[in-house]
C-alpha cells in the first residue's frame, strides 16, 4: 500500500478543501502537524471531500474558506452535499492535530483543534468513524474517492483508516 | 494585530535582517570551522502556502532546529537542513571533538537516524546560529531579544512549520518571512534559516530603526 502519485491528485493546502466524485481522484493534504484534515465520503454516490483546517475559531475567510473549523465546517459539509452526498451515510475520518513543537502553546493548538472538530461534528449530528489525532508525528493524508480508503503516511509508516 | 509595511519599511527590515543573518552564518562557520557563504537574504510577505514552498514543499523531510524569539521582538526562527546535509554537518562538528586515536562514529544507512551526540551537536549549531542572529537584532533594537531553548525535530517541513504558522496566522492571512541559505562550498552543506516575526513586533523594530511611518 502506497500513497499514490497520479495526475488526478487534488491537493488541499492549508485552509483549503477539495471535492470530487471522480473514481480516479486522490484527495491529499500534505505535511499536517497541528493542522487537522477531515475526510468525508459517501459510499453510495462515491462523492468525497477533504478539508485542511488550521485553527478552531475565527471569521470566515474568502481565500482560505476552511482555515477555521467553526466558520469552515458548514461550508465544507454543504459543498459535499451539493455534490450529491448524504451526510448521514458518509464515513467521517480525521487526522492531524499533532504536537510537533512547544511553540506558543503548540502542544495545546493540536488538542484544541481536535476537540473543536469533534464538538462541531457532534453539534451537527455527526461522529468520527475513524481518526488518527494527536501524537508527535507529522502526517500526509489521502482520501481515495473510488473506495473511501483514508491513507495516512508518516515518516516511518503508511497506515489505512 | 497586523502592520502594513511599506516598501521602504520592508527595505529597512530586510537590511537589518540581512546583517543579522550574516552574523548567524559567521557563527555557524566559526563553530564548524568552515567558511560559510551566506546567500543574500530574502524578505517576503507571503501566505502559508508560500512559506511551505520556500521550505522546499510541505512533504520534504528536514532536520529542523526551532528557537522561539521572546523579549522586545517576538516570533519564531528555524534552521533547516536536508537529512543528508545534517549528517555531514554533524560529522564536521563532532570531528573536532574526537581525541587522537578515537574512532569516528559508525555511520547508519538510515539517513533519518541520528545518535544522541549528533542531535546534540546539531541542536547546538542551531542555537548558536540563531542566537547570533538575535544578538545582532538586539543591538539594533537597543533591547535584548531572547531565544527559547532550542528544539530539534526530524519531520516533514509542513508539519514543522504549521505550528509556527498557526501561531502567527490566527489574525492574519500573511506572514513576513525572512530566509537565507548557508553553503559550505567544499562539502555542499546547505542550511536554510527562516525568521518569522510576530506582526506587532515589527512595529517595535521599525520604531527602533527610526523607520516607523515610512
Amino acid at each position: 500500500m502506497t500513497v499514490a502519485e497520479s495526475p488526478n491528485l487534488m491537493v488541499a493546502g492549508i485552509g483549503e478543501m477539495v471535492l470530487s466524485s471522480s473514481a480516479d481522484a486522490h484527495l491529499v493534504a500534505y505535511g499536517l502537524g497541528s493542522c487537522i484534515a477531515l475526510a468525508v465520503w459517501d459510499p453510495r454516490t462515491k462523492v468525497g471531500g477533504l478539508a485542511h483546517f488550521m485553527l478552531p475559531a475565527g471569521p470566515a475567510n474568502g481565500s482560505s474558506p476552511v482555515k477555521f473549523i467553526d466558520s469552515g465546517l458548514d461550508l465544507f459539509l454543504q459543498a459535499i452535499e451539493a455534490r450529491g452526498a448524504m451526510l448521514s451515510r458518509c464515513s467521517v475520518k480525521a487526522a492531524g492535530a499533532a504536537a510537533m513543537l512547544t511553540v506558543g502553546g503548540g502542544l495545546a493548538i493540536g488538542k484544541r483543534n481536535s476537540e473543536a472538530l469533534e464538538s462541531a461534528l457532534r453539534d451537527r449530528g455527526l461522529n468520527l468513524t475513524a481518526s488518527a489525532l494527536g501524537g508527535t508525528a507529522g502526517r500526509t493524508v489521502q482520501l481515495e474517492v473510488a473506495d473511501g480508503r483514508f491513507l495516512i503516511k508518516s515518516l516511518s509508516s503508511v497506515t489505512e483508516l | 494585530m497586523t502592520l502594513t509595511l511599506s516598501e521602504a519599511g520592508q527595505t529597512v527590515v530586510a537590511g537589518t535582517f540581512g546583517r543579522a543573518m550574516k552574523r548567524a552564518g559567521e557563527a555557524l562557520g566559526s563553530m564548524s570551522g568552515q567558511i560559510i557563504d551566506v546567500q543574500t537574504p530574502m524578505l517576503r510577505r507571503c501566505s502559508a502556502a508560500d512559506v511551505l514552498v520556500m521550505a522546499g514543499g510541505p512533504e520534504s523531510v528536514v532536520l529542523a532546529v526551532y528557537v522561539g524569539i521572546t523579549g522586545s521582538m517576538q516570533g519564531h526562527a528555524l534552521l533547516l537542513f536536508s537529512p543528508a546535509d545534517a549528517h555531514r554537518l554533524a560529522q564536521i562538528l563532532l570531528a573536532g571533538l574526537l581525541g587522537p586515536g578515537e574512532l569516528p562514529m559508525e555511520k547508519s544507512n538510515d539517513i533519518l537516524n541520528y545518535d544522541e551526540l549528533e542531535l546534540s551537536a546539531l541542536q547546538e549549531a542551531g542555537n548558536v546560529t540563531i542566537s547570533a542572529f538575535l544578538n545582532e537584532l538586539g543591538m539594533h533594537l537597543h533591547e535584548p531579544v531572547q531565544p527559547t531553548p532550542p528544539q530539534v525535530v526530524i519531520e516533514m517541513a509542513g508539519a514543522v512549520l504549521d505550528a509556527v504558522l498557526l501561531d502567527l496566522m490566527s489574525e492574519a492571512d500573511q506572514v513576513l518571512a525572512a530566509k537565507t541559505t548557508f553553503s559550505e562550498g567544499g562539502r555542499a552543506i546547505d542550511g536554510t534559516l527562516f525568521v518569522l516575526p510576530r506582526p506587532d513586533s515589527l512595529r517595535v523594530l521599525l520604531d527602533a530603526l527610526g523607520a516607523i511611518g515610512i
